[in-house]
């Protein structure tokens, strides 16, 4: 009986084998995406071209910090180390945008820039940072994918006087003694720049539907709460009858605004909380025969295919929350190992797209 | 006299059970129907019954090949991941034109499949296991293959998540056709006598002489092509592949229309009827929740007090 089974056991492994190889050989051998086919080569420049228009960012609050008040001790960036811990996996544009711009950002200016990636996982990240300076990194730019849990990594960090900046999310911690600034975006204020497009584009007059972001996250709340106010103070004659939750995602967002063009089919306009789900929104109105314009559209993120789209007609505007943290970034760790104040918060320029801008500024989308 | 006047009553309760577990889902929605038809705004409209039929379309798919694996009392816990491995494969080969691609990302769920049941059958690794560690593997690889999010122009899909034949949408048609042929495979065929015979007892089953393993390959197999359809069709419909969020939770949708139609989880009974009454089911509640725009969270409370009714329904049952 055992060297049967045995021999099936066997042959069972290699069949698995041989077939999980061959799928492999097959799927990495003779892909040939619509790209490939139709041989059109974009232009390879993402992210980091767009860089320097959005350089400029405006320090908030006004509180400062300085090397003498940080401790440690002055000097040249050029020489120096610089370390980037990115949070996520760059699987999205904006992930890739971030990650593209410091490194552009970093060769520009002649700097060695030592990377690495949390894959989505808060504990690999911090491991990656203890990396970092392990590795010799004098200073540090973070892209946190927690804003709490960093203590071990901060008192470590702090005991070298190694300079953190954060970017996009802030670490729970005093500012000037735990990390030197934060770079990020408002996003209370994005909602309220999509909420004044939108007023714009229905007249401030209708009804609005709303896709929000996912639950128990804090850009959704805050996205939600800027648009609401700013609605609300502006425009009483602009409604919100709908709330529903598109995750962030296109496929969701498609849903959803499936069943709210079926229940509601008078919606003057749809704020989407991310780009995706805007995305998906055209996908449903589009099935349901509605042409360009019939419903007005905002949403915030600024990626290349929601441009397409305010140049498509389908979206009204489209809010950028800007990635491109290189250049403040490294300014800001100039300015700072130099000796010069910089603030603690940074609130990073975002732009945003129209109908006339969106075609001159198609490339500068992420 | 009361003694018997009791044993009827149970008789009758036993018999109310029954059929409560057995047309209940039929029931229920039949009940949000006239729900809907009396308190919701058009919702007696054929664009409307289109869009919940084709929402649906995708969740009854995978629910199908998921009723045959609980069928042999095992699940298939992968079936998200085949759906991503799908649409980045559709993604790659649509070089190639739509048939091609479409190709080769039902071959690609089949492997999976393949992988599962072998891993099942052979090795004898517990089908929750097998199923969960290529749960992980897929979305991984389906990551590997396509990063990110990329646009679907092709014609062809396009046509295939949006078009319709006497006012059909393609996509309905193909589930409806997928559960007839399932339904039949279960009823009618050998293959699907063996399929129950070895769920209700996997050693009778083997003294039995039935091809046991030849049986789990099959079905696992099966499910993971119709994951890899559903995630093709996904894909057609949304004009774009997205391996980072498509068909995450599908696996707890699908084993949710299974139950709630009223399979066992015990194996050795497959319902394909209520199977495709439990994703009806769940896709009205939710749209009926979303149209009346109620916070979202109630949509996942009431889907739980649904699959609770349903489980409730089932141990009444198991214990007669």
């Amino acid at each position: 009986m055992k060297p049967i089974s045995s021999l099936r056991r066997t042959s069972a492994r290699a069949l698995l084998a041989t077939g999980l190889i061959t799928s492999l050989a097959l799927v990495s051998g003779c892909a040939k995406s619509e790209d490939d086919a139709a041989a059109d080569k974009k232009p390879a420049a993402q992210g980091g071209s767009g860089g320097a228009a959005a350089a400029s960012g405006t320090g908030a609050g006004g509180r400062t910090c300085t090397l003498d008040a940080f401790g440690g001790k002055k000097l040249d960036l050029k020489n120096a180390t610089v370390g980037f811990s990115q949070s996520e996996k760059e699987a999205n544009p904006f992930r890739i945008a971030e990650t593209a711009s410091l490194k552009a950002e970093a060769e520009k200016r002649g700097i060695k820039l030592l990377t690495a990636n949390g894959q989505s996982q808060f504990s690999k990240q911090i491991s990656d940072v203890q990396d970092l300076i392990a590795k010799g990194a004098d200073l540090l730019v973070i892209a946190p994918l927690n804003s709490d849990g960093w203590q071990p990594v901060l008192s470590s960090a702090r005991a070298r006087h190694i300079p953190i900046v954060t970017v996009d999310r802030k670490i729970n911690g005093t500012a000037c003694k735990d990390y030197v600034s934060f770079i990020g975006s408002d996003f209370v204020e994005q909602g309220r720049r999509a909420a004044d497009r939108m007023i714009e584009a229905t007249g401030g007059k209708g009804e609005l539907a709303i896709l929000l972001g996912a639950a128990g996250n804090n850009v959704t709340t805050e996205r939600t709460k800027g648009f609401e106010q700013r609605i609300e103070e502006k425009a009483p004659g602009l409604k919100v009858v709908f709330q529903q939750t598109g995750e962030f995602s296109r496929e969701k967002g498609q849903s959803v605004t499936e069943q709210l063009i079926q229940s509601k089919p008078g919606i003057d306009g749809i704020y989407a909380e991310n780009d995706e789900m805007g995305l998906g929104a055209v996908n449903a109105l589009k099935g349901a025969g509605k042409q360009p314009g019939d419903v007005k559209i905002v949403t915030v993120d600024g990626t290349r295919s929601a441009v397409q789209g305010i140049v498509d007609g389908w979206i009204d505007g489209v809010i950028e929350s800007n990635p491109r943290f290189g250049p403040l970034a490294f300014q800001t760790l100039d300015a700072f190992t130099k000796g010069q104040k910089v603030p603690q918060d940074i609130v990073i320029k975002d732009s945003a797209y129209t109908k006339d801008n969106a075609k001159a500024d198609l490339a500068k989308a992420y | 006299m009361t003694q018997l006047t009791l044993g009827r009553v149970t008789a009758d309760r036993d018999r109310l059970r029954r059929l409560l577990q057995d047309y209940g889902v039929y029931l229920g929605v039949a009940v949000l129907l006239l729900v809907n038809v009396a308190f919701t705004p058009h919702f007696l409209s054929a664009e409307n019954f289109r869009t919940q039929a084709v929402q649906v379309a995708p969740v009854l798919i995978v629910a199908l090949g998921m009723a045959l694996a609980i069928g042999t009392e095992g699940v298939d816990l992968s079936v998200g991941s085949v759906m991503a491995l799908a649409t980045s494969l559709v993604s790659l080969y649509l070089g190639y034109g739509p048939w091609i691609a479409l190709l080769v990302a039902v071959a690609g769920g089949l492997v999976v499949g393949l992988a599962n049941g072998s891993l099942i059958a052979f090795v004898g690794v517990q089908p929750i296991v097998a199923t969960l560690a290529l749960m992980v593997a897929g979305r991984g690889l389906a990551l590997v293959l396509l990063p990110q999010l990329k646009q679907v122009h092709d014609p062809g899909m396009a046509a295939l998540g949006s078009g319709a034949v006497l006012g059909v949408p393609y996509l309905v048609l193909i589930a409806a056709g997928l559960a007839l042929l399932t339904a039949f495979v279960v009823r009618r065929t050998t293959f699907g006598r063996q399929l129950l015979a070895l769920g209700d007892s996997r050693p009778a089953a083997r003294l039995a002489g039935l091809p046991v393993r030849r049986v789990l390959i099959l079905v696992y197999a099966a499910s993971g092509a119709f994951a890899a359809v559903a995630g093709v069709l996904a894909t057609a419909r949304l004009t774009a592949s997205d391996p980072t969020s498509l068909g995450t939770l599908m696996e707890l949708s699908a084993i949710t229309a299974v139950v709630v139609g009223g399979t066992p989880l015990s194996g050795g009974r497959v319902r394909i009827g209520g199977t495709v009454a439990g994703a009806v089911l769940i896709q009205l509640l939710t749209a009926t929740l979303i149209k009346h725009d109620l916070p979202p969270s109630w949509t996942q409370i009431a889907q739980a007090v649904v699959i609770v009714l349903a489980v409730y329904a089932a141990r009444e049952r198991g214990k007669r």
